[in-house]
């Protein structure tokens, strides 16, 4: 980072669509019950707003070319400068980045940032249109899915640390028992390492309620300037710092035990923040979890966990809501659900709701002052992290 | 993924003044279908279009918007316009017009397509559509046309129930006057 921000911004408003296996709703709607809902939190109305920025993952989700334009009238961008936010899965975090530059620049004081995903629409299954994402001449030939990239990445991870697969299951009974507090959740369960383990295996060693679902839905926060913020909110949560960072997109050149790109992200959204001791100054945390050994990773790149050790320390309960560090109280993707980009939009909205004392049911105890929420996606090699607190 | 040896592959081509062999070529698709769903409001228009034979819109007082096709939300405001619907006679003006001579893929088409963009009366918006019974060189913008709908039991709720328009028998009265 060459240079600190000196505009702070800060999240004034959120909204969240319910997440579900297939809404009546089309993404437009979908994008306006989450984004009207952000506007009246914030107590501005849509002429307030200068800009918008939609994050929306791969086209053929929704089975639109071009969806970001298509979304246009749902997320409130008409007649507004409006940016789309793509990169893959790392899209929602993304997207409050790109809402904090236009922000920090001093280009606007208000912007409204809007995540969609209608998976639903993308048949037989998402994963016919994940094989594009593969080199055509080096990997396609192979007829690849996503399962068989993350299956190979959490064996790699297993093996060089010692780790279990009992231990990765119990991200999944976590995060789905998380969930039962979340209004718009998908697939909340009360289940025990047995039964994720007696789950099928969809690519060993990974089974199918250690997977995300497919899901339809939209989440949206509203940005503002310091002047803006104080003048609209009596709880302003301050994006004390972002980073982003992509690794190479050759699998065979990077480390899959380690996720050195979010490690790298962690430490720029961390040195804005003026974070020296990640573990101490950071109550609690939104890692992104589409797999459930994903959360592990995570938090071992953004420094919170030692390297490997991640398994222990959730399984000694440093991980539950009550725990020392809280990590996806939302429910994650695992119980929440995983509307790609909104799930990203929707992990800063449970730490805006947990930061300003809102969870409700999910609230985690202790009047947490700092989190943070990353996702993960591109070509499975980009880390985004956003830093929320109260000062 | 079935790789395929290209016949050109030993044809020379000339690029900037050296020759050079034309690349080999393989094929590659994305394997996916799509279901949509028509939305809250799109199943509500289509529902109606089927039952009444008529179209059905919302409407943004403060804006004063009338949207065909209906929306749930005004996307000027935001305003919330799920108690806005009111009924609409699906008659209109010609606002523009074209006559289509080649397919997608540039190959002529045995006869000439009339299309045309037409504004529903009494709204802000309207529909493409083709338009029906009328010969190309009769066609005039700003002329009223009607609808010309599946019959009743044919009619599946989807804008494959639209045949067309056609030229309006008696000149449409305008359901109301905007602004």
């Amino acid at each position: 980072m060459k240079r600190k921000p000196r505009r702070k911004v800060a999240v004034i408003g959120a909204g969240l669509s319910l997440f579900m296996r297939r809404a009546l709703e089309t993404g437009k709607e979908l994008s306006y019950y989450a984004a009207s809902q952000a506007l009246e939190t914030a107590g501005v109305r849509l002429k307030d707003i200068q800009a918008v920025v939609m994050a929306t993952a791969p086209d053929a989700f929704d089975g639109v070319h071009m969806k970001g334009d298509w979304l246009l009238d749902g997320a409130g961008g008409v007649r507004k400068p409006y940016t789309r936010a793509y990169v893959g899965g790392g899209s929602g975090v993304f997207s409050i980045i790109s809402g904090w530059t236009l922000v920090a620049s001093g280009l606007f004081d208000l912007v409204l940032v809007v995540g969609e995903e209608k998976m639903s629409s993308c048949q037989p299954h998402p994963q016919g249109a994940f094989l594009t994402i593969f080199d055509h001449t080096i990997e396609r030939p192979l007829g690849p899915n996503l399962l068989w990239i993350f299956s190979l990445e959490q064996h790699r991870y297993m093996s060089s640390y010692g780790i279990r697969n009992e231990d990765i299951a119990l991200v999944s009974v976590k995060n789905k028992r998380n969930a039962l507090n979340h209004p718009a959740a998908q697939v909340a369960a009360n289940l025990s390492v047995k039964d994720v383990l007696a789950s099928d295996v969809v690519a060993w060693p990974v089974h199918r309620l250690m997977v995300s679902p497919v899901s339809d839905g939209a989440a949206a926060i509203v940005l503002a300037a310091e002047h803006v913020a104080r003048r609209l909110s009596e709880k302003p949560v301050w994006v004390q710092g972002v980073g982003w960072s992509l690794d190479t997109s050759y699998w065979g050149n990077r480390d899959l035990a380690y996720p050195r790109y979010v490690e790298r992200a962690a430490r720029m959204a961390y040195g804005m923040a003026g974070i020296s001791e990640p573990r101490k100054e950071i109550h609690i945390a939104e890692p992104y979890d589409p797999f459930a050994y994903k959360e592990l990773h995570h938090l071992e790149g953004l420094l919170l966990a030692d390297r490997g050790k991640a398994p222990d320390d959730l399984a000694r309960g440093r991980f539950d809501r009550t725990g020392e560090l809280p990590t996806c109280p939302s429910g994650g993707l695992m119980g929440v659900g995983n509307p790609i980009a909104a799930a990203g939009v929707m992990k800063v909205c449970e730490l805006f709701w947990q930061l300003r004392g809102e969870a409700g049911a999910r609230q985690i105890p202790g009047n947490p002052e700092r989190g943070v929420a990353q996702a993960w996606g591109d070509l499975m090699q980009i880390g985004t992290v956003a830093v929320l607190g109260v000062h | 993924m079935r790789r395929q040896r290209d016949n050109a592959t030993t044809r020379s081509i000339a690029v900037g003044g050296l020759a050079r062999v034309e690349p080999r070529v393989w094929r590659g698709a994305m394997p996916v279908q799509f279901l949509y769903t028509a939305g809250a409001a799109g199943e509500r228009f289509f529902q109606t279009l089927k039952r009444k034979g008529i179209f059905t819109a919302t409407h943004c007082e403060e804006c004063r918007l009338t949207y065909l096709p209906p929306r749930l939300y005004c996307e000027r405001c935001f305003a919330d316009l799920s108690d806005t619907w009111r009924d609409v006679t699906p008659v209109g003006r010609v606002y523009t017009f074209t006559i289509v001579h080649v397919d997608r893929e540039g190959g002529p088409l045995s006869s000439p397509e009339l299309v045309a963009f037409v504004r529903i009366d009494g709204t802000d918006g309207g529909l493409v559509t083709r338009l029906l019974e009328i010969a190309p060189e009769d066609v005039r913008i700003d002329m009223s046309v009607e609808i010309t709908l599946a019959p009743p039991r044919k009619r599946r709720g989807t804008l494959e129930d639209i045949l067309g328009f056609r030229p309006a028998r008696s000149v449409a009265k305008r359901p109301f006057t905007r602004r």
